[in-house]
């Protein structure tokens, strides 16, 4: 039952978890509506709250391509709601870089998952694209999409070119950080109640 | 007769367990029959399943020693889907099996799956409909199905393939009493078209004319066999002994689940200090209104799930609230803990009143899914959850009471069903509940787990809470319900003390079982 | 316009107080936007209108129309026409999966709410980390769980065997399919020409 492939049952995991961690991200971007900084925040937010999830996923698995797939499903949802296809290549990227860590770890060595997550979180900034690439056009269409010209200058006051490094950096390193407080969660119900 | 399913001395240890499931099981099944396995939950009847299908070794991990061939295949060396065009299995939980979201799409699923040519898919699915008289269910969502519906579907799925050889898994768990009746209508047919059928069950009444063998396990290891006819021959008193549940219930429910049968006492003695419902009315169907939703009064009329002007509940009673599915039970149930706000029901204590959400804490519902109530990470977190004050000595006396002190650091997760219910009542009872409401808490259990909840429910009562259990049971009502609440159409039909039961179970018999 | 897309769509799924309290949420929503808010509406109720109708305006037709893509989408159907792209099977179990995921999850976080509320633990005792624990931990052991069942359920099935899965899903590229794609196609390119070479 080892083998290092891929099976049925493995895949129905990874979709499981693909809800829920879009399901979660949801949640958390209505918060979004709130002021344009909870968006820049949600480099910290979205890697804590979906750290509880994916410390789990990772227990689940362990298996190469669990991760890579996952980003592509991610990506695929992205693009169907409508979040824009800029941030695909990114969060692809960081599904198979997350990979090849966590399996550099054999999926077992905390460190390297923590390092995983931080990575894999990218896939959050994946949302700012559109806002950075093509900033113009998307002041105008927030703009006309009923959004006040103070909240698209916090936007961009927020998210630019500039900042983006940033945040980019700010969620590997949240996203480093929930993998410990996922784990922690994890150890506290899971792992105490024998799944995981 | 040749043997299709042949189970030589195996014996599995499921990985990770302190204990063997299985222990030296030898079983061989003839073509054609239909074979039923009994005993308590735990006794290893679910992994004869698992080993039938193949899950076991395939998909459960663990160390297997012996032989299994099913259809002439030796089952360590068949991969799953090999087996899937000649085993069909249904499961216990309809909630969970199903991969599709509509109904059609779920029926083709399997034969899909094989690959088979889409014509001949097809002819098949219009077959099987037909058969099984669904048409109405085709074209629905299955999120918008009853459980017994569902369990229909997953029917109608496994017959698709045309199997030899179809296994049911405790498949009545979660089904009402009409929905089993068309469950046994359906394995009858399969039994008619010389299908090998296994099915383990805790529900024994409604296969009484099915089952050509049956077979008892305990511990994880066959003690006994019977033929139907010796089996049918056993005394209750036997069954009792082996823990099963009884065979003769169709018969109860002649006499327990009908309104002639309570006497009308609606106007209880004032003095009793009962528990008061007023002016509980609620319909699902509102009326588009375009923000504010109004509260449902009587002049709703005919409108209404729900339609209860007025209830007198004893204190201290357990009281069975019985009618057929779909007649607002379970709408009673979350209106009278307040879980429907637009239900704008009075609940009076001894003069007190209560409203809205004021409703709440003083009434609660263990619901049927337990998981769903636990959040902390150990039992006594979760009592003390409850309590505003924190009091751990209170909590160490509830826990006691309910057995669950040597629990108090688990992880609620990590207990039994029956544990686990425990907690949810520990919880509400440190919260100062007074009204507790039970959601089917015996369906899928076994005879001693349902008699444990039976004993926990009228300890209850006599500690002068009030229990309110919707029941599909009538073992349980038998046990340990004072009155009985008779509801149809969201109306109270008749409510009534139940009378002397020694009288009722010489009736029982006389009664015909074909119902 | 195009909101009326989803009304539309709410009205043949014979949901008429959703379609018709959506769109007074709507035209309210719209009509605040344009004659209250401006481009340099300031302030906390401001801020607060922005957020209501930018979630109305914005976010709930693409929900509306999500939910009703998952609704409908049939996963046999789904998956067939996945096979005929050529995505892998893995994929496609995957996405079929979780669309057939979302609307168990609204069931088990509706009965977990439900049994917050009895608790009296729906604010979490007013501590964020809380709030979020006792919703996202009673969710995952569900998941889990029916994830374990629906796992096995599937395989003992057949699914993610080597045989060619087939389907009875007739699909076919019709000319209703072409009409459409081609008028979205023009309503894109002139949105797209107005926005970024200001015609």
């Amino acid at each position: 039952m080892n083998n290092k492939k891929l099976e049925a049952k493995d895949f129905i995991t990874i979709g499981i978890f693909t809800a829920l961690l879009f399901v979660t991200e949801m949640v958390v971007g209505m918060l979004g509506y709130l002021h344009p900084y909870v968006v820049a925040a949600y480099v910290v937010l979205l890697p804590l709250a979906t750290s509880i999830p994916m410390m789990l996923f990772y227990t689940k698995i362990e298996k190469f391509g669990m991760l890579t797939i996952m980003a592509a499903l991610l990506a695929i949802i992205m693009f169907v709601t409508g979040m824009g296809y800029l941030g695909a290549p990114l969060i692809l990227i960081a599904g198979v870089v997350a990979d090849l860590i966590a399996k550099s770890g054999d999926y077992k060595d905390f460190k390297k998952i923590a390092i995983s997550y931080g990575i894999f979180s990218l896939w959050i900034c994946a949302n700012y694209f559109p806002v950075v690439v093509s900033a113009t056009s998307y002041r105008q269409s927030l703009l006309e999409g009923g959004f006040s010209a103070e909240y698209a200058d916090y936007l961009f006051k927020a998210i630019n070119t500039k900042t983006i490094a940033i945040l980019v950096i700010v969620c590997v390193i949240s996203g480093f950080l929930g993998a410990f407080v996922g784990k922690a969660v994890v150890r506290k119900h899971f792992e105490k109640a024998g799944i995981a | 007769m040749k043997n299709v399913i042949e189970i030589k001395n195996v014996s599995f240890h499921y990985k990770g367990a302190g204990y063997e499931s299985l222990r030296d099981v030898s079983l061989s099944i003839e073509e054609g029959e239909t074979v039923l396995l009994c005993g308590s939950s735990g006794s290893g009847k679910t992994s004869v399943i698992r080993l039938i299908n193949g899950l076991i070794p395939h998909y459960y991990q663990g160390e297997l020693a012996g032989k299994v061939s099913v259809a002439g295949r030796d089952i360590s060396k068949t991969e799953l889907y090999e087996l899937a065009g000649s085993v069909g299995t249904v499961f216990q939980n309809p909630r969970s099996q199903f991969f599709s979201v509509d109904t059609d799409g779920e029926i083709v699923f399997e034969p899909e799956n094989i690959g088979l040519e889409p014509t001949e898919i097809l002819k098949r699915k219009d077959s099987v409909v037909e058969e099984m008289g669904i048409e109405r269910l085709l074209g629905k969502s299955l999120f918008s199905l009853s459980g017994g519906e569902k369990q229909q579907i997953a029917c109608a799925s496994v017959s698709a393939l045309l199997p030899e050889i179809i296994l049911l898994d405790e498949p009545s768990s979660n089904l009402d009493r009409d929905a089993i009746e068309k469950l046994r209508s359906i394995i009858l047919q399969w039994k008619n078209q010389g299908k090998t059928i296994i099915i383990s069950e805790h529900r024994l009444w409604y296969l009484r004319e099915v089952f050509d063998r049956a077979i008892y396990m305990d511990g994880g290891k066959i003690r006994k066999q019977w033929r139907r006819e010796d089996f049918l021959q056993l005394r209750a008193k036997e069954i009792e002994d082996l823990k099963l549940r009884p065979l003769d219930v169709p018969a109860y429910f002649s006499v327990l689940f009908n309104e002639k049968n309570t006497k009308d006492r609606g106007a209880l003695k004032a003095s009793e200090g009962a528990i008061c419902l007023k002016d509980f009315y609620f319909s699902y169907n509102h009326r588009p209104y375009i923000f504010r939703k109004k509260k449902f009064t009587e002049a709703d009329g005919e409108n209404l799930e729900l339609n209860i002007p007025k209830l007198k509940l004893p204190r201290g009673k357990v009281i069975g609230v019985v009618g057929k599915n779909g007649t607002g039970k379970s709408t009673f149930l979350r209106c009278v803990c307040g879980l429907e706000k637009d239900c704008g029901g009075i609940i009076e204590i001894d003069g007190q009143v209560y409203k809205g959400n004021y409703r709440i804490g003083l009434s609660y519902m263990v619901m049927q899914d337990v998981n769903h109530q636990l959040f902390t990470d150990s039992v006594e977190a979760e009592v003390l959850l409850s309590m505003k004050d924190k009091n751990e000595k209170r909590c160490r006396e509830i826990l006691e009471e309910l057995g669950l002190f040597t629990y108090k650091d688990t992880h609620p997760m990590a207990l039994s069903g029956g544990q686990k219910q425990r907690v949810a009542i520990a919880s509400a009872i440190a919260a100062g509940a007074q009204l507790f409401l039970f959601d089917e808490p015996t369906s899928g259990l076994d005879f001693d787990h349902m008699m444990k909840v039976g004993r926990l429910l009228k300890k209850l009562a006599v500690s002068g809470k009030t229990v309110l259990v919707s029941t599909h049971d009538p073992e349980l009502i038998e046990q340990c319900c004072d009155y009985e609440l008779y509801i149809e159409h969201g109306r109270v039909l008749s409510f009534g003390e139940i009378e002397d039961r020694t009288a009722k179970r010489g009736e029982k018999i006389t009664i015909c079982v074909n119902t | 316009m195009i909101t009326l897309i989803p009304i539309v769509l709410l009205i043949i799924e014979k949901h008429y107080a959703s379609a018709l309290r959506f769109l007074v949420m709507y035209t309210v929503a719209i009509m605040l936007t344009f004659y209250y808010l401006s481009a340099n509406s300031t302030g906390f109720i401001a801020a607060f209108l922005v957020g209501y109708c930018g979630i109305v305006v914005q976010f709930m037709p693409s929900v509306i129309t999500a939910w009703y893509v998952i609704r409908t989408t049939k996963i046999d159907e789904f998956i067939s026409c996945m096979q005929r792209m050529h995505i892998p099977d893995g994929i496609t179990i995957a996405l079929a999966v979780v669309m057939r995921f979302f609307p168990t999850i609204k069931e088990e976080y509706g009965s977990i709410r439900d049994a917050m509320k009895m608790r009296g633990i729906m604010l979490g005792g007013g501590n964020a980390v809380k709030m979020v624990e006792y919703r996202m931990i009673p969710l995952l052991f569900s998941c889990v769980n029916i994830g374990d069942e629906l796992s096995a359920a599937a395989i003992t099935r057949g699914l993610g065997g080597k045989v060619k899965r087939t389907s009875v899903a007739q699909l076919k590229f019709g000319v209703a399919d072409s009409v459409l794609i081609a008028a979205f196609t023009a309503t894109a390119a002139i949105f797209i020409g107005s926005k970024y070479f200001k015609l």
